[in-house]
Protein backbone atom coordinates (compact mmCIF):
# COMPACT_ATOMS: atom_id res chain seq x y z
CA UNK A 1 0.00 0.00 0.00
CA UNK A 2 0.73 3.17 -0.49
CA UNK A 3 3.16 4.78 2.41
CA UNK A 4 1.09 7.69 3.80
CA UNK A 5 2.17 8.98 7.21
CA UNK A 6 -1.59 9.67 8.55
CA UNK A 7 -2.83 7.17 10.39
CA UNK A 8 -6.38 5.48 9.01
CA UNK A 9 -7.88 6.96 12.45
CA UNK A 10 -6.76 10.63 12.14
CA UNK A 11 -7.76 10.44 8.57
CA UNK A 12 -11.40 9.31 9.70
CA UNK A 13 -11.13 12.45 12.16
CA UNK A 14 -10.17 14.71 9.47
CA UNK A 15 -13.10 13.30 7.46
CA UNK A 16 -15.40 13.88 10.28
CA UNK A 17 -14.36 17.92 10.59
CA UNK A 18 -15.18 18.28 7.36
CA UNK A 19 -11.91 17.59 5.23
CA UNK A 20 -13.05 16.59 1.90
CA UNK A 21 -9.69 14.86 1.07
CA UNK A 22 -9.03 12.76 4.15
CA UNK A 23 -11.39 10.15 2.80
CA UNK A 24 -10.22 9.79 -0.48
CA UNK A 25 -7.03 8.99 0.97
CA UNK A 26 -8.03 6.79 3.44
CA UNK A 27 -10.51 5.61 -0.01
CA UNK A 28 -7.25 4.56 -2.04
CA UNK A 29 -5.52 3.00 0.54
CA UNK A 30 -7.98 0.61 0.64
CA UNK A 31 -10.14 0.49 -2.44
CA UNK A 32 -8.68 -2.38 -4.20
CA UNK A 33 -8.42 -4.53 -0.97
CA UNK A 34 -11.77 -3.94 -0.48
CA UNK A 35 -13.02 -4.43 -3.30
CA UNK A 36 -11.64 -7.63 -3.77
CA UNK A 37 -12.89 -8.86 -0.81
CA UNK A 38 -16.42 -8.11 -2.11
CA UNK A 39 -16.10 -9.60 -5.51
CA UNK A 40 -14.19 -12.64 -4.55
CA UNK A 41 -17.03 -13.42 -1.32
CA UNK A 42 -19.45 -12.33 -3.95
CA UNK A 43 -18.29 -15.15 -6.40
CA UNK A 44 -18.73 -14.92 -10.33
CA UNK A 45 -22.35 -16.04 -10.02
CA UNK A 46 -23.13 -12.63 -7.88
CA UNK A 47 -20.28 -10.63 -9.82
CA UNK A 48 -22.72 -7.85 -10.68
CA UNK A 49 -23.50 -7.18 -7.20
CA UNK A 50 -19.88 -6.20 -6.29
CA UNK A 51 -19.82 -2.49 -7.30
CA UNK A 52 -23.19 -1.93 -5.64
CA UNK A 53 -21.83 -3.33 -2.05
CA UNK A 54 -18.53 -1.19 -2.56
CA UNK A 55 -20.45 1.77 -2.85
CA UNK A 56 -22.67 1.05 0.31
CA UNK A 57 -19.81 0.05 2.15
CA UNK A 58 -17.87 2.95 1.96
CA UNK A 59 -20.65 5.13 2.66
CA UNK A 60 -21.72 3.43 5.99
CA UNK A 61 -17.91 3.74 6.55
CA UNK A 62 -18.10 7.57 5.76
CA UNK A 63 -22.27 8.11 7.84
CA UNK A 64 -20.89 5.90 10.99
CA UNK A 65 -17.38 7.59 10.83
CA UNK A 66 -18.02 9.33 14.23
CA UNK A 67 -19.08 6.05 15.67
CA UNK A 68 -15.26 4.83 15.00
CA UNK A 69 -13.45 3.85 17.91
CA UNK A 70 -9.58 3.32 17.11
CA UNK A 71 -9.32 2.15 20.45
CA UNK A 72 -11.29 -0.79 19.75
CA UNK A 73 -10.40 -2.10 16.74
CA UNK A 74 -8.33 -1.33 13.67
CA UNK A 75 -9.76 0.64 10.75
CA UNK A 76 -9.57 -1.95 8.23
CA UNK A 77 -11.14 -4.45 11.07
CA UNK A 78 -13.91 -2.22 10.53
CA UNK A 79 -13.72 -1.87 6.88
CA UNK A 80 -13.78 -5.57 6.41
CA UNK A 81 -16.48 -5.67 9.07
CA UNK A 82 -18.99 -3.65 7.11
CA UNK A 83 -17.92 -4.83 3.84
CA UNK A 84 -18.91 -8.54 4.88
CA UNK A 85 -21.93 -7.42 6.40
CA UNK A 86 -22.63 -5.94 3.23
CA UNK A 87 -22.36 -9.10 1.26
CA UNK A 88 -23.70 -11.29 3.75
CA UNK A 89 -26.82 -9.28 3.58
CA UNK A 90 -26.43 -9.18 -0.45
CA UNK A 91 -26.99 -13.08 -0.22
CA UNK A 92 -28.86 -12.89 2.38
CA UNK A 93 -31.55 -10.75 0.41
CA UNK A 94 -30.83 -13.06 -2.62
CA UNK A 95 -31.98 -16.26 -0.35
CA UNK A 96 -28.62 -17.80 -1.40
CA UNK A 97 -27.50 -20.01 1.71
CA UNK A 98 -24.27 -19.52 3.08
CA UNK A 99 -23.18 -22.88 4.23
CA UNK A 100 -20.16 -23.36 7.11
CA UNK A 101 -17.20 -24.80 5.01
CA UNK A 102 -16.99 -28.48 6.16
CA UNK A 103 -13.97 -29.47 8.15
CA UNK A 104 -10.49 -29.63 6.40
CA UNK A 105 -9.00 -32.14 8.33
CA UNK A 106 -8.71 -34.62 5.35
CA UNK A 107 -7.55 -31.60 3.30
CA UNK A 108 -5.01 -30.72 5.34
CA UNK A 109 -3.21 -34.11 5.00
CA UNK A 110 -3.09 -33.73 1.42
CA UNK A 111 -0.88 -30.54 1.44
CA UNK A 112 2.07 -30.57 -0.46
CA UNK A 113 5.29 -28.95 1.24
CA UNK A 114 4.80 -25.70 1.19
CA UNK A 115 8.44 -25.59 0.34
CA UNK A 116 7.56 -27.27 -3.15
CA UNK A 117 4.71 -24.78 -3.69
CA UNK A 118 4.98 -23.92 -7.80
CA UNK A 119 3.63 -20.75 -7.68
CA UNK A 120 6.54 -18.53 -7.62
CA UNK A 121 5.04 -15.77 -9.58
CA UNK A 122 1.92 -15.36 -11.59
CA UNK A 123 2.66 -15.60 -15.12
CA UNK A 124 -0.19 -15.60 -17.30
CA UNK A 125 -3.06 -14.02 -16.95
CA UNK A 126 -4.97 -17.39 -17.68
CA UNK A 127 -3.53 -18.66 -14.78
CA UNK A 128 -4.40 -15.89 -12.49
CA UNK A 129 -7.86 -16.65 -13.55
CA UNK A 130 -7.63 -19.98 -12.39
CA UNK A 131 -6.15 -18.91 -9.41
CA UNK A 132 -8.74 -16.61 -8.67
CA UNK A 133 -11.09 -19.32 -9.61
CA UNK A 134 -10.21 -21.37 -7.13
CA UNK A 135 -10.09 -18.85 -4.72
CA UNK A 136 -13.48 -18.17 -5.17
CA UNK A 137 -14.00 -21.91 -4.61
CA UNK A 138 -13.18 -21.65 -1.33
CA UNK A 139 -15.66 -21.68 1.55
CA UNK A 140 -16.89 -18.46 2.33
CA UNK A 141 -15.17 -17.77 5.56
CA UNK A 142 -11.73 -19.29 4.28
CA UNK A 143 -12.11 -16.79 1.34
CA UNK A 144 -12.37 -13.92 3.39
CA UNK A 145 -9.63 -14.49 5.74
CA UNK A 146 -7.39 -15.44 2.81
CA UNK A 147 -8.09 -11.84 1.05
CA UNK A 148 -8.06 -10.00 4.25
CA UNK A 149 -4.58 -11.36 5.38
CA UNK A 150 -2.66 -11.88 1.60
CA UNK A 151 -4.60 -8.43 0.15
CA UNK A 152 -5.71 -6.15 2.55
CA UNK A 153 -2.43 -6.88 5.13
CA UNK A 154 -4.46 -7.63 8.54
CA UNK A 155 -3.17 -9.50 10.98
CA UNK A 156 -5.00 -12.54 12.67
CA UNK A 157 -6.43 -10.70 15.43
CA UNK A 158 -7.48 -7.97 13.07
CA UNK A 159 -9.33 -11.01 10.70
CA UNK A 160 -10.65 -12.38 14.35
CA UNK A 161 -12.35 -8.75 15.06
CA UNK A 162 -14.05 -8.48 11.11
CA UNK A 163 -15.91 -11.64 11.32
CA UNK A 164 -16.43 -12.01 15.07
CA UNK A 165 -15.05 -15.02 15.79
CA UNK A 166 -11.82 -16.16 18.06
CA UNK A 167 -8.38 -15.92 16.53
CA UNK A 168 -7.78 -19.53 16.57
CA UNK A 169 -10.68 -19.83 14.50
CA UNK A 170 -9.16 -17.28 11.97
CA UNK A 171 -6.02 -18.98 11.90
CA UNK A 172 -7.60 -22.18 10.96
CA UNK A 173 -9.57 -20.78 7.98
CA UNK A 174 -6.58 -19.30 6.51
CA UNK A 175 -4.90 -22.11 7.29
CA UNK A 176 -7.71 -24.50 5.35
CA UNK A 177 -7.69 -21.61 2.46
CA UNK A 178 -3.85 -22.34 2.18
CA UNK A 179 -4.30 -25.73 2.07
CA UNK A 180 -6.65 -26.11 -0.58
CA UNK A 181 -5.17 -23.74 -3.08
CA UNK A 182 -2.12 -25.69 -2.25
CA UNK A 183 -4.16 -28.84 -3.36
CA UNK A 184 -4.91 -26.96 -6.58
CA UNK A 185 -2.12 -25.35 -7.28
CA UNK A 186 -0.05 -28.63 -7.19
CA UNK A 187 -2.75 -29.77 -9.82
CA UNK A 188 -2.00 -26.86 -11.86
CA UNK A 189 1.92 -27.93 -11.77
CA UNK A 190 1.44 -31.08 -12.60
CA UNK A 191 -0.65 -30.03 -15.71
CA UNK A 192 1.99 -27.02 -16.82
CA UNK A 193 4.89 -29.13 -16.52
CA UNK B 1 8.78 -19.31 17.88
CA UNK B 2 7.17 -17.62 14.75
CA UNK B 3 3.36 -19.06 13.71
CA UNK B 4 4.14 -20.09 10.45
CA UNK B 5 0.06 -19.43 9.86
CA UNK B 6 0.40 -15.85 10.70
CA UNK B 7 3.58 -15.87 8.29
CA UNK B 8 3.19 -14.46 4.60
CA UNK B 9 3.03 -17.39 2.17
CA UNK B 10 3.94 -18.51 -1.31
CA UNK B 11 0.06 -19.02 -1.40
CA UNK B 12 -0.60 -15.52 -0.22
CA UNK B 13 1.70 -13.99 -3.52
CA UNK B 14 0.65 -15.92 -6.09
CA UNK B 15 -3.07 -14.73 -4.96
CA UNK B 16 -1.98 -10.80 -4.98
CA UNK B 17 -0.07 -11.40 -7.84
CA UNK B 18 -2.77 -13.55 -9.59
CA UNK B 19 -5.38 -10.12 -8.58
CA UNK B 20 -2.65 -7.72 -9.65
CA UNK B 21 -2.51 -9.33 -13.10
CA UNK B 22 -6.20 -8.82 -13.13
CA UNK B 23 -6.70 -5.75 -11.82
CA UNK B 24 -8.74 -3.10 -14.14
CA UNK B 25 -7.60 0.21 -13.56
CA UNK B 26 -9.96 2.12 -15.79
CA UNK B 27 -12.51 0.18 -13.70
CA UNK B 28 -11.05 0.80 -10.36
CA UNK B 29 -10.81 4.99 -11.50
CA UNK B 30 -14.55 4.97 -12.38
CA UNK B 31 -15.53 3.23 -9.27
CA UNK B 32 -13.84 5.50 -7.04
CA UNK B 33 -15.00 8.59 -9.02
CA UNK B 34 -18.06 7.26 -8.60
CA UNK B 35 -17.70 6.00 -4.55
CA UNK B 36 -16.57 9.39 -3.37
CA UNK B 37 -19.52 11.11 -5.27
CA UNK B 38 -21.56 9.02 -3.72
CA UNK B 39 -20.17 9.83 -0.12
CA UNK B 40 -19.98 13.04 -0.50
CA UNK B 41 -23.89 13.42 -2.01
CA UNK B 42 -24.49 11.96 1.43
CA UNK B 43 -26.06 14.86 3.23
CA UNK B 44 -24.53 14.12 6.47
CA UNK B 45 -21.08 12.59 6.36
CA UNK B 46 -19.58 13.16 8.92
CA UNK B 47 -21.66 15.41 10.60
CA UNK B 48 -24.62 12.48 11.44
CA UNK B 49 -23.52 10.77 14.31
CA UNK B 50 -22.21 13.48 15.89
CA UNK B 51 -25.36 15.34 16.08
CA UNK B 52 -27.37 12.20 16.94
CA UNK B 53 -25.74 11.73 20.00
CA UNK B 54 -26.49 14.86 21.42
CA UNK B 55 -30.25 14.25 20.49
CA UNK B 56 -29.94 10.69 21.91
CA UNK B 57 -28.65 12.12 24.91
CA UNK B 58 -31.10 14.95 25.27
CA UNK B 59 -33.66 12.12 25.12
CA UNK B 60 -32.66 10.60 27.45
CA UNK B 61 -32.25 13.33 29.80
CA UNK B 62 -35.56 13.89 28.84
CA UNK B 63 -37.19 10.75 29.65
CA UNK B 64 -35.15 10.36 32.69
CA UNK B 65 -36.46 14.04 34.30
CA UNK B 66 -40.16 13.32 33.41
CA UNK B 67 -39.79 9.61 34.74
CA UNK B 68 -38.70 11.29 37.71
CA UNK B 69 -40.82 14.45 38.20
CA UNK B 70 -43.79 11.89 37.76
CA UNK B 71 -42.53 10.14 40.98
CA UNK B 72 -41.86 12.72 43.19
CA UNK B 73 -44.89 13.88 42.13
CA UNK B 74 -46.38 10.62 42.84
CA UNK B 75 -44.76 10.56 46.31
CA UNK B 76 -46.30 14.07 46.73
CA UNK B 77 -49.63 13.18 46.02
CA UNK B 78 -49.65 10.00 48.49
CA UNK B 79 -47.79 11.89 51.42
CA UNK B 80 -49.20 11.03 54.38
CA UNK B 81 -50.50 14.00 56.54
CA UNK B 82 -48.30 15.24 59.10
CA UNK B 83 -48.44 13.29 61.81
CA UNK B 84 -49.28 14.05 65.21
CA UNK B 85 -45.33 14.57 66.28
CA UNK B 86 -45.29 11.50 68.64
CA UNK B 87 -43.26 13.68 71.45
CA UNK B 88 -46.45 16.27 71.98
CA UNK B 89 -47.93 14.64 74.37
CA UNK B 90 -45.26 13.43 76.59
CA UNK B 91 -44.44 16.63 78.19
CA UNK B 92 -41.43 16.87 80.25
CA UNK B 93 -42.64 17.30 83.99
CA UNK B 94 -41.35 20.77 84.19
CA UNK B 95 -43.61 21.57 80.99
CA UNK B 96 -45.79 24.40 81.99
CA UNK B 97 -48.97 22.62 81.79
CA UNK B 98 -49.98 20.62 79.07
CA UNK B 99 -53.85 20.56 80.28
CA UNK B 100 -54.34 17.22 78.09
CA UNK B 101 -52.19 14.84 80.42
CA UNK B 102 -53.16 15.85 83.52
CA UNK B 103 -53.41 12.54 85.27
CA UNK B 104 -50.27 10.38 85.04
CA UNK B 105 -51.12 7.34 87.48
CA UNK B 106 -53.79 6.81 85.37
CA UNK B 107 -51.97 6.83 81.90
CA UNK B 108 -54.13 9.11 80.24
CA UNK B 109 -56.08 6.23 79.46
CA UNK B 110 -58.82 8.44 77.46
CA UNK B 111 -56.23 10.79 75.84
CA UNK B 112 -54.68 7.47 74.30
CA UNK B 113 -58.12 6.15 73.21
CA UNK B 114 -59.15 9.35 71.39
CA UNK B 115 -57.02 9.65 68.48
CA UNK B 116 -57.32 5.89 67.10
CA UNK B 117 -60.89 5.15 67.13
CA UNK B 118 -62.29 6.57 63.97
CA UNK B 119 -59.39 5.80 61.58
CA UNK B 120 -57.53 2.95 61.37
CA UNK B 121 -53.94 3.34 61.38
CA UNK B 122 -53.33 2.44 57.76
CA UNK B 123 -55.87 4.98 56.32
CA UNK B 124 -54.81 7.74 53.92
CA UNK B 125 -57.06 10.16 55.19
CA UNK B 126 -56.04 13.07 56.96
CA UNK B 127 -55.72 11.81 60.70
CA UNK B 128 -57.06 14.08 62.87
CA UNK B 129 -55.38 16.74 63.35
CA UNK B 130 -53.44 17.42 66.25
CA UNK B 131 -54.44 19.92 68.98
CA UNK B 132 -52.99 22.90 68.21
CA UNK B 133 -51.94 23.15 71.97
CA UNK B 134 -49.39 20.47 71.54
CA UNK B 135 -47.03 22.50 68.95
CA UNK B 136 -46.12 24.66 71.61
CA UNK B 137 -44.41 21.27 73.69
CA UNK B 138 -43.31 19.83 70.53
CA UNK B 139 -40.05 19.60 70.23
CA UNK B 140 -38.01 18.88 67.03
CA UNK B 141 -39.90 16.61 65.18
CA UNK B 142 -37.72 14.03 64.29
CA UNK B 143 -38.18 12.11 61.13
CA UNK B 144 -41.01 9.74 60.68
CA UNK B 145 -38.61 6.94 59.85
CA UNK B 146 -35.77 7.16 62.87
CA UNK B 147 -38.41 6.49 65.43
CA UNK B 148 -38.97 3.29 64.01
CA UNK B 149 -35.41 2.54 64.16
CA UNK B 150 -34.86 -0.64 66.29
CA UNK B 151 -33.40 0.68 69.73
CA UNK B 152 -31.07 -1.52 71.45
CA UNK B 153 -33.20 -2.90 73.84
CA UNK B 154 -33.22 -0.77 76.95
CA UNK B 155 -32.54 -2.55 80.65
CA UNK B 156 -35.91 -2.93 81.90
CA UNK B 157 -36.46 -0.10 83.98
CA UNK B 158 -37.97 -0.65 87.34
CA UNK B 159 -40.58 1.63 87.64
CA UNK B 160 -43.01 1.19 85.25
CA UNK B 161 -44.67 -1.73 83.04
CA UNK B 162 -45.43 1.01 80.34
CA UNK B 163 -41.80 2.26 79.58
CA UNK B 164 -40.96 -1.00 79.13
CA UNK B 165 -43.21 -1.24 76.40
CA UNK B 166 -42.43 2.60 75.35
CA UNK B 167 -38.84 2.11 75.23
CA UNK B 168 -37.60 0.18 72.06
CA UNK B 169 -39.24 2.33 69.86
CA UNK B 170 -38.24 5.90 71.35
CA UNK B 171 -36.11 7.92 69.08
CA UNK B 172 -31.99 7.97 69.81
CA UNK B 173 -32.22 11.33 69.91
CA UNK B 174 -35.44 12.03 71.98
CA UNK B 175 -34.73 13.08 75.60
CA UNK B 176 -36.03 10.31 77.65
CA UNK B 177 -38.81 11.70 79.67
CA UNK B 178 -37.63 11.01 83.31
CA UNK B 179 -41.04 9.52 84.36
CA UNK B 180 -42.31 8.91 81.09
CA UNK B 181 -44.45 5.99 81.73
CA UNK B 182 -47.20 6.94 80.88
CA UNK B 183 -46.74 9.42 78.18
CA UNK B 184 -44.01 7.34 76.42
CA UNK B 185 -47.07 4.40 75.62
CA UNK B 186 -48.87 7.52 74.24
CA UNK B 187 -45.68 8.04 72.09
CA UNK B 188 -45.23 4.24 70.89
CA UNK B 189 -48.89 4.51 69.42
CA UNK B 190 -47.91 7.35 67.41
CA UNK B 191 -44.86 5.89 66.05
CA UNK B 192 -46.62 2.83 65.14
CA UNK B 193 -48.59 4.61 63.52
CA UNK B 194 -46.58 6.40 61.44
CA UNK B 195 -44.53 3.41 60.19
CA UNK B 196 -47.21 1.85 59.27
CA UNK B 197 -48.01 4.76 57.04
CA UNK B 198 -44.10 4.89 56.06
CA UNK B 199 -43.98 1.64 55.83
CA UNK B 200 -46.11 1.12 52.52
CA UNK B 201 -44.91 4.08 50.28
CA UNK B 202 -44.30 1.48 47.35
CA UNK B 203 -47.53 0.33 47.54
CA UNK B 204 -48.58 3.34 47.74
CA UNK B 205 -47.22 4.55 44.79
CA UNK B 206 -49.46 3.20 42.04
CA UNK B 207 -52.51 4.61 43.88
CA UNK B 208 -50.92 7.88 43.93
CA UNK B 209 -50.20 7.86 40.51
CA UNK B 210 -53.91 7.05 39.45
CA UNK B 211 -55.00 9.50 41.65
CA UNK B 212 -52.92 11.81 40.18
CA UNK B 213 -54.44 10.51 37.16
CA UNK B 214 -58.09 11.13 37.92
CA UNK B 215 -58.71 7.22 37.43
CA UNK B 216 -58.76 6.43 41.13
CA UNK B 217 -61.74 8.77 42.01
CA UNK B 218 -63.57 7.70 38.69
CA UNK B 219 -63.00 4.14 39.91
CA UNK B 220 -64.74 5.19 42.85
CA UNK B 221 -67.16 7.04 41.26
CA UNK B 222 -70.18 5.43 40.67
CA UNK B 223 -71.16 8.06 38.14
CA UNK B 224 -68.00 7.90 36.48
CA UNK B 225 -68.22 3.59 35.81
CA UNK B 226 -72.09 4.23 34.38
CA UNK B 227 -70.74 6.74 31.63
CA UNK B 228 -67.61 4.43 30.83
CA UNK B 229 -69.67 1.53 30.84
CA UNK B 230 -72.19 3.75 28.26
CA UNK B 231 -69.38 4.29 26.12
CA UNK B 232 -68.40 0.79 25.98
CA UNK B 233 -71.68 -0.72 25.70
CA UNK B 234 -71.64 -2.93 28.85
CA UNK B 235 -75.35 -2.88 29.48
CA UNK B 236 -74.90 -5.35 32.45
CA UNK B 237 -72.24 -3.47 34.19
CA UNK B 238 -74.81 -0.76 33.98
CA UNK B 239 -77.90 -2.55 35.17
CA UNK B 240 -76.17 -3.60 38.05
CA UNK B 241 -74.69 0.21 38.84
CA UNK B 242 -77.94 1.87 38.62
CA UNK B 243 -79.44 -1.06 40.71
CA UNK B 244 -76.99 -0.10 43.29
CA UNK B 245 -77.74 3.41 43.07
CA UNK B 246 -75.21 5.27 40.99
CA UNK B 247 -77.24 8.07 39.12
CA UNK B 248 -78.12 8.12 35.73
CA UNK B 249 -77.79 11.42 34.98
CA UNK B 250 -74.23 12.21 36.62
CA UNK B 251 -72.50 14.28 34.74
CA UNK B 252 -68.71 14.36 34.04
CA UNK B 253 -66.41 17.10 33.95
CA UNK B 254 -67.12 18.26 30.83
CA UNK B 255 -71.04 18.19 31.55
CA UNK B 256 -71.15 14.83 29.61
CA UNK B 257 -73.79 12.50 30.94
CA UNK B 258 -73.94 8.77 30.83
CA UNK B 259 -76.27 9.22 27.96
CA UNK B 260 -74.66 11.15 25.90
CA UNK B 261 -71.69 8.84 26.19
CA UNK B 262 -73.73 6.12 24.87
CA UNK B 263 -74.73 8.02 22.20
CA UNK B 264 -71.63 10.00 21.20
CA UNK B 265 -70.19 6.13 20.86
CA UNK B 266 -73.32 4.65 18.69
CA UNK B 267 -73.96 2.17 21.07
CA UNK B 268 -78.32 1.67 21.29
CA UNK B 269 -78.87 -1.09 23.85
CA UNK B 270 -77.03 1.15 26.27
CA UNK B 271 -78.93 4.34 25.87
CA UNK B 272 -82.32 2.56 25.77
CA UNK B 273 -81.19 1.26 28.90
CA UNK B 274 -80.59 4.43 30.57
CA UNK B 275 -83.74 6.32 29.14
CA UNK B 276 -85.45 3.47 30.74
CA UNK B 277 -83.73 4.25 33.87
CA UNK B 278 -84.91 7.73 33.23
CA UNK B 279 -81.94 9.44 31.87
CA UNK B 280 -82.76 12.69 30.52
CA UNK B 281 -82.69 13.83 27.06
CA UNK B 282 -82.54 17.49 27.27
CA UNK B 283 -80.06 18.35 30.17
CA UNK B 284 -76.70 19.66 28.86
CA UNK B 285 -73.66 19.55 28.44
CA UNK B 286 -70.80 22.33 29.25
CA UNK B 287 -71.34 23.10 25.14
CA UNK B 288 -74.87 23.76 25.55
CA UNK B 289 -75.47 19.98 23.62
CA UNK B 290 -77.91 17.30 24.87
CA UNK B 291 -78.72 13.92 24.10
CA UNK B 292 -81.13 14.90 21.74
CA UNK B 293 -79.11 17.32 20.16
CA UNK B 294 -75.99 14.30 19.77
CA UNK B 295 -78.13 11.77 18.91
CA UNK B 296 -80.33 13.97 15.78
CA UNK B 297 -76.86 15.31 15.03
CA UNK B 298 -75.88 11.37 14.34
CA UNK B 299 -79.04 10.41 12.41
CA UNK B 300 -78.76 7.04 13.03
CA UNK B 301 -82.35 5.62 13.15
CA UNK B 302 -81.50 2.80 15.07
CA UNK B 303 -79.73 5.31 17.85
CA UNK B 304 -83.10 7.51 17.22
CA UNK B 305 -85.58 4.81 18.37
CA UNK B 306 -83.85 3.05 21.14
CA UNK B 307 -83.91 6.54 22.91
CA UNK B 308 -87.46 7.18 21.92
CA UNK B 309 -86.40 9.92 19.20
CA UNK B 310 -88.72 8.01 16.72
CA UNK B 311 -90.91 5.21 16.68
Amino acid sequence: MEPDPADDAELLSAHCAGDAHAFARLYDRYDRPCFRFIRRLLGSAHADAAEDLHQETWIAISRNAAAFDPGKASFSAWLFTVARHKVFDHFRRAKVAVLAGAGDDAALRLIPDPAASPLEAVESRDLAQRIITAVEALPLEQRGALIMFADAGLSLEEIADATGVAVETAKSRLRYARAKLRQVFAGERSVHV
Amino acid sequence: MSDPDAMPDPIDKAYVEAEAVLNDEAARTARRARVLAAVARQPDAAAPAARSRPWRRGGWLVAASVSGLAFVVAIQLYRPSPLPPPIKLPAPPASPAPARVPTPPTKAAPRVERPRPAPPPVTIAPSPAPPPAAQSVAAPTPRAFPTVEPAPPPPPPADSAASERAAPVQPANQPQPANGGVDNRDAMTQVVVTAEKRESPRRSVPVAISAFAGRARDVADPGARLRAAAAAGRTAEMEGLLEHGAAVDSPDAEGDTALMKSVQADRPAAAALLRRHGASLDQKNHAGESARDMASAKGDAALDQAIGLSP
